[in-house]
């Protein structure tokens, strides 16, 4: 039985007998048997257990543990992914194909709004309808955002990058994808329960008050900040502990770097907003008043709880991709990383920074008077480690020898597009000026250019940047460049204009808006739905190159790093012997230069 | 390399003149009615003049490099130049100043300005409900109560009247969940929240109304279930005679049970 079929079929079960617990008890004490909140959550905390079990951990810590011999998940083909697979590279396709597919969905849930949007008044959906799909769009990208790059390419290409044969613990990292499929599911089932209203931000007390399908989102991020946790140690562990020998610190391509300084963020703020979800669900089902305010609890708690997460995460979502990003361009350009060790001191300085800056959400929040001005001071300080990142990437292609493959244009498009996303930024953390655009569509704008414009950019990089390396098999190049210059110039088509509406009175989170507003949401709408076309030309190619491309060499790029000095895709230790590091990961134009590492 | 330099550099003034004309000049702004507002405008507007510099360097460096910087064959390396220590220097010297610079101004600037006055000539007490803004005149024993209804009547939407030339507090509280309570055409916002009170304050200038342009509305701006996009009124900034008079007439139709708590809603969402 493939492990996911038997996960499954634990999972009901277990689901079964966590809820009848629930329900007896109930009983016992008095109370009616069936309530929903209750019922639900210990059935999913019972359902969650049983999946985890039957998908891969009996067979491996709990057998062990009860003395048996431990049966490691071995099998060949597509039967690979589907169960509790050890390999890094495995997992990091998992992570990508499973995160591709759930942008692609977010991504038509955004045509659906764009849609609602295009003229003033009210189309294909009431207001109830709006909410809940522009929620479900806002967190389902948040989760993409979030994991698409860490867990498709930190996965696959931090062993690899540093010379390791895998990360320090393969079964957790097994474990950290697999917690994810109860999210997803939690998330497809929402609609069932009414879905919910509150946005990816789920503040109380709506988030107390309203449909049931709240409590499955309130599950279903605390359910993925657990894999964030457990993947996040991994990476320190691994990064610290498993580089190749000759692998300084100083030689640590940038992209392992993003990688590391992702990690302390996800491993120290994730837990806050676990216990933010947590803290609503309780206000929920089990009549604690830590949000509610008719009980005395205290809905800004909730916000400030949230943000010290949220605030980090969103720079959890950028690392990774400026690493590829300044990756990229260095490769592309044959010239060493521009002022590597200051690339390095800005990504550290963006993690610091990063934790305390959380209020600048929270300006017209009526919190109290003392914190704007700390916070505005933080949240504009972050501009000059991130400036550090700017004169890397400028000063990698000043007198460089670009080559524009299609990696090389979206790691150009995201600088382009992420500059774009910083100066709007700029106009948020101002606390004059954040007074009127603060939830308006200006803020729509502002962080799809840097979550899309910048983090999905570089996830388009690094997709064409490894896709020889992780499948074997060479893209279209031509469909490449195409998918690039449509997604570029519709990107900023469409999000642009979404500045001048926010400055013009559009609020965030509408099905509707003042009529005068009609003629560019009309032309914003159009923009998008040609945007949302390119994705269908990357697909395609995807599908087709990885279906019968042409078998693409070990180096296809001919660049330096550790991934590329072994095969395509890689075998399952990745290198045959140990390799032994002997020069910087981007020494171009060295005459008579040493290679990276001896493999 | 120096030539490349001098180029670039030619280029960047050019293009920040012309980008600082652009910047200073675009009228992307909706209509003024606060003294508050236009200091807003006018802090947007600086922030852009001082982005316009940063976005021309960043752009002309990468449109030249693109020219100027292609390989032409396959084997071709860039020079070995790891870093610059004085230039890296220099630029986090210029980024620090720059924030620095915008921190002060507009930023701590303009938060003093928006903080100088608690007082207000006039007391407007919102009270928010899903979806609905319940607008207190204290001073007048007058309630409003605006209804959900959408744009396409809200002509038929309740008005919330404020005198021009007057400095007006709002205390803003909420019955239910978080809403947020903000006029496009005074430029700020200030969120309801449930249990506390929280304060905004304006001094109204330009009259004004939601038929000359949409920036005259109450808009809740926090996402506050179904009915969010139709809680909102209209605003109507009056000459301070035509505010007494209104408020008469109103006071009026409130005796005369024709609006006030308790009316139908008659919302279809």
């Amino acid at each position: 039985m493939l492990p996911v079929v038997r996960g499954i079929i634990w999972a009901v079960v277990a689901f079964i007998i966590g809820a009848l617990l629930t329900m007896l008890v109930r009983v016992a004490v008095g109370l009616p048997a069936w309530a929903f909140g209750p019922v639900f959550t210990v059935g999913y905390f019972f359902g969650f257990t049983g999946w985890l079990l039957g998908v891969g951990v009996w067979d491996t810590w709990l057998r062990e543990y009860l003395g048996m011999e431990p049966r490691p998940y071995k099998a060949e083909g597509w039967r690979r992914y589907f169960g509790f697979n050890t390999d890094h590279k495995v997992i990091g396709i998992q992570y990508g194909v499973t995160f591709v597919i759930i942008f692609l969905l977010a991504g038509l849930l955004a045509m659906v709004m764009r849609f609602e949007l295009m003229r003033p008044g009210r189309d294909i959906l009431d207001f109830a309808e709006y909410n809940r799909i522009m929620s479900l769009h806002g967190f389902m990208m948040i989760l993409v955002a979030v994991t698409a790059v860490p867990g498709m390419f930190g996965n696959y290409f931090v062993p690899l990058m540093i010379g390791a044969e895998d990360m320090t613990f393969p079964r957790m990292n097994a474990l950290s994808y697999w917690i994810w499929p109860p999210a997803a599911f939690l998330l497809l089932l929402s609609p069932f329960f009414g879905g919910w209203d509150t946005g990816w931000t789920g503040y109380p007390p709506l988030a107390i008050t309203n449909e049931d399908g709240q409590l499955l989102y309130n599950l279903a991020f605390f359910t993925g900040g657990l894999s964030s946790v457990v993947g996040s140690v991994n990476f320190l562990t691994t990064i610290i502990t498993m580089r190749a020998p000759g692998m300084t610190w100083g030689r640590v391509p940038i992209f392992v770097w993003s990688m590391f300084l992702t990690s302390i963020m996800t491993l120290t703020a994730t837990q806050f907003v676990g216990v933010a979800m947590i803290m609503n669900l309780l206000d929920r089902i089990a009549g604690t008043a830590f949000f509610n305010p008719i009980q005395g609890g205290v809905p800004l708690a909730y916000q400030h709880i949230f943000w010290f997460y949220s605030h980090p995460a969103v720079y959890v979502m950028i690392l990774p991709s400026l690493g590829i990003m300044l990756e990229v361009l260095a490769h592309f350009s044959r010239k060493p990383l521009f002022a590597y060790r200051w690339a390095v001191a800005g990504m550290a300085g963006v993690t610091a920074l990063s934790f305390t800056v959380w209020a600048h959400h929270m300006f017209t929040s009526g919190m109290s008077g003392a914190l704007h001005v700390p916070f505005m001071a933080t949240t504009e300080a972050i501009s000059v480690p991130t400036g550090l990142i700017f004169l890397s990437a400028l000063g990698t292609i000043w007198q460089g020898k670009m080559r524009f493959k299609t990696p090389m244009l979206f790691a150009m498009g995201m600088l382009f597009n992420f500059l774009i996303g910083g100066l709007t930024g700029v106009f948020n953390s101002d606390l004059p000026v954040d007074m009127h655009l603060h939830d308006t569509f200006w803020v729509v704008s502002h962080f799809h250019y840097t979550i899309m414009g910048g983090g999905i950019f570089g996830l388009f990089a690094g997709i064409y940047y490894w896709f020889p390396k992780m499948t074997g098999r060479m893209y279209d190049e031509r469909l490449g460049r195409f998918h690039f210059w449509m997604m570029f110039v519709f990107f900023n088509l469409t999000f642009l204009p979404m500045a001048w509406l926010g400055i013009n009175g559009m609020n965030r989170r509408i099905g509707d808006y003042p009529p005068q507003l009609g003629p560019v949401n009309g032309f914003v709408s159009m923009m998008a739905f040609f945007l949302g076309a390119s994705f269908l030309i990357f697909i395609y190619n995807m599908v087709m190159a990885w279906v019968r491309g042409r078998v693409a060499e070990a180096n296809p790029w001919g660049v330096r790093t550790l991934e590329w000095a072994t095969s395509s895709p890689p075998p399952e230790h990745n290198f045959p012997h140990v390799p032994e590091v002997v020069a910087g990961p981007y020494d171009y134009g060295v005459p008579g230069g040493a290679a990276h590492a001896r493999v | 390399m120096r030539r490349d330099a001098l180029i670039v550099f030619i280029l960047w003034v050019v293009t920040t003149a012309i980008g600082l004309v652009v910047a200073g000049s675009a009228d992307i702004y909706p209509p003024v009615a606060a003294v508050e507002a236009e200091h807003i405008d006018q802090a947007a507007r600086t922030l852009f003049l001082l982005a316009t510099p940063v976005f021309t360097f960043v752009v002309v460096v990468m449109l030249y490099s693109i020219w100027r910087f292609r390989a032409k064959d396959e084997s071709e390396e860039g020079p070995p130049v790891y870093t610059h220590q004085p230039f890296a220097v220099g630029w986090l010297v210029v980024t620090s100043a720059l924030a620095a610079l915008l921190f002060y101004n507009p930023g701590y600037v303009g938060w003093q300005f928006l903080q100088r006055d608690p007082s207000g000539e006039l007391t407007v007490q919102v009270t928010a409900a899903q979806w609905h803004w319940h607008v207190t005149y204290p001073e007048y024993g007058l309630t409003i109560t605006s209804r959900p209804i959408g744009f396409e009547r809200m002509e038929e939407n309740a008005v919330l009247a404020l005198p021009a030339g007057k400095r007006v507090k709002f205390e803003v509280t909420s019955v239910d969940v978080i809403h947020s309570f903000w006029i496009p055409a005074l430029r700020m916002k200030v969120d309801a929240v449930p249990g506390i009170t929280t304060t905004m304050y304006a001094t109204v200038t330009e009259t004004g109304s939601f038929e000359e342009d949409a920036a005259f509305r109450a808009q809740c701006a926090e996402l506050c279930g179904t009915g969010h996009p139709r809680m909102n009124m209209r605003v109507e900034i009056m000459e301070p005679e035509e505010f007494e008079k209104w408020v008469e007439e109103q006071k009026k139709m409130m005796e005369m049970g024709e609006m006030g708590e308790g009316m139908d809603d008659d919302d279809d969402h």
